[in-house]
């Protein structure tokens, strides 16, 4: 597995795009007006979390029982998340 | 010999790719804890989502957030993701010089961050906003703190770590255990990249 990490973007390239990913956070919650600002910061953000996961902890070159780790919870508190959803009514009143 | 236990692909299910990929029990582990706190911030982050989506208005709140600050704590734990990534390199290339080098690197970011965080938290503190002046107040001390304890953690592992590969022949001895305090490390990493945007850009 070492050998298939070494291949795609150099690590510095990663941190590079993490960094610009980063400034435009900040430059974005400026600009933007809310609540679009908040889409599109949490977006980039989800960029830059799946920069990391993908090369700095190797997810894109992992088996099947590191993937069922990482997706398997992501996916419950999704679950959970959306499951909640219809509740927001009922705190708004 | 190498005694490190190993979860080895079933025969019948692996390719012959996943054949040579068997998993150290050490990572695995890891992994599972990283599951486990995939649960515990997914939870705490899906919760302020929903109730920021409920309307109330922390924009005054979040205000009070230094973005300057949050940005240079953004900006050095994606460095000391960067140098960790380092260190595993080092240790693939058995150089135990780049190894200290980079895992030194780590820790002092890693310190650099809480010293920041620790700042805020003064300045919060002197201004009044405690964890009971607001809902707000009541997340944010709440998520950074756990992430807070969590850079801690992580700062004691690699001080660990780097302890243990500094003493003769422990690079080659103990050397694999950089990739589990990277992944580790990576992952406070990825909750802090979430935390900054909703607790001082949202």
């Amino acid at each position: 597995m070492a050998a298939a990490e070494n291949h795609g973007p150099k690590n510095i390239v990663i941190w590079a795009y993490l960094v610009i990913l980063a400034l435009v956070s900040v430059f974005v919650s400026f600009i933007f007006p809310s609540p679009a600002d908040t889409v599109v910061i949490f977006g980039l953000a989800i960029a830059k979390a799946t920069l990391v996961l993908l090369y700095f902890m190797h997810l894109r070159v992992e088996n099947i029982f590191i993937h069922s780790l990482f997706f398997v919870p992501l996916a419950l508190v999704v679950v959970m998340f959306f499951g909640f959803m219809p509740d927001l009514n009922h705190w708004l009143y | 010999m190498n005694l490190e236990p190993t979860l080895a692909a079933s025969p019948d299910t692996a390719s012959p790719d996943t054949m040579e990929a068997a998993v150290p029990a050490g990572k695995l582990g890891v992994w599972w804890f990283i599951a486990s706190e995939i649960m515990v911030f997914g939870g705490v982050l899906a919760s302020f989502i929903l109730l920021r989506l409920t309307g109330p208005d922390w924009s005054g709140d979040i205000e009070h957030n230094n973005v300057l600050l949050g940005s240079i704590n953004t900006l050095v734990l994606l460095t000391s993701s960067f140098f960790i990534v380092e260190v595993l390199a080092a240790n693939r290339a058995g150089d135990l010089e780049k190894f200290k080098k980079y895992m030194v690197f780590t820790i002092v970011l890693g310190f650099l961050f809480m010293v920041i965080k620790g700042a805020e938290y003064t300045a919060h503190i002197q201004e009044g906003f405690l964890p009971d002046k607001s809902l707000f107040w009541a997340f944010y001390y709440g998520m950074t703190g756990l992430h807070g304890l969590h850079v801690l953690a992580g700062i004691v592992a690699n001080i660990s770590l780097l302890v243990v590969v500094s003493k003769p022949g422990g690079l080659a001895r103990f050397g694999h255990r950089s990739e589990m305090c990277g992944l580790y490390w990576h992952f406070v990493d990825v909750v802090w990249i979430f935390l900054f945007p909703l607790l001082y850009l949202g």
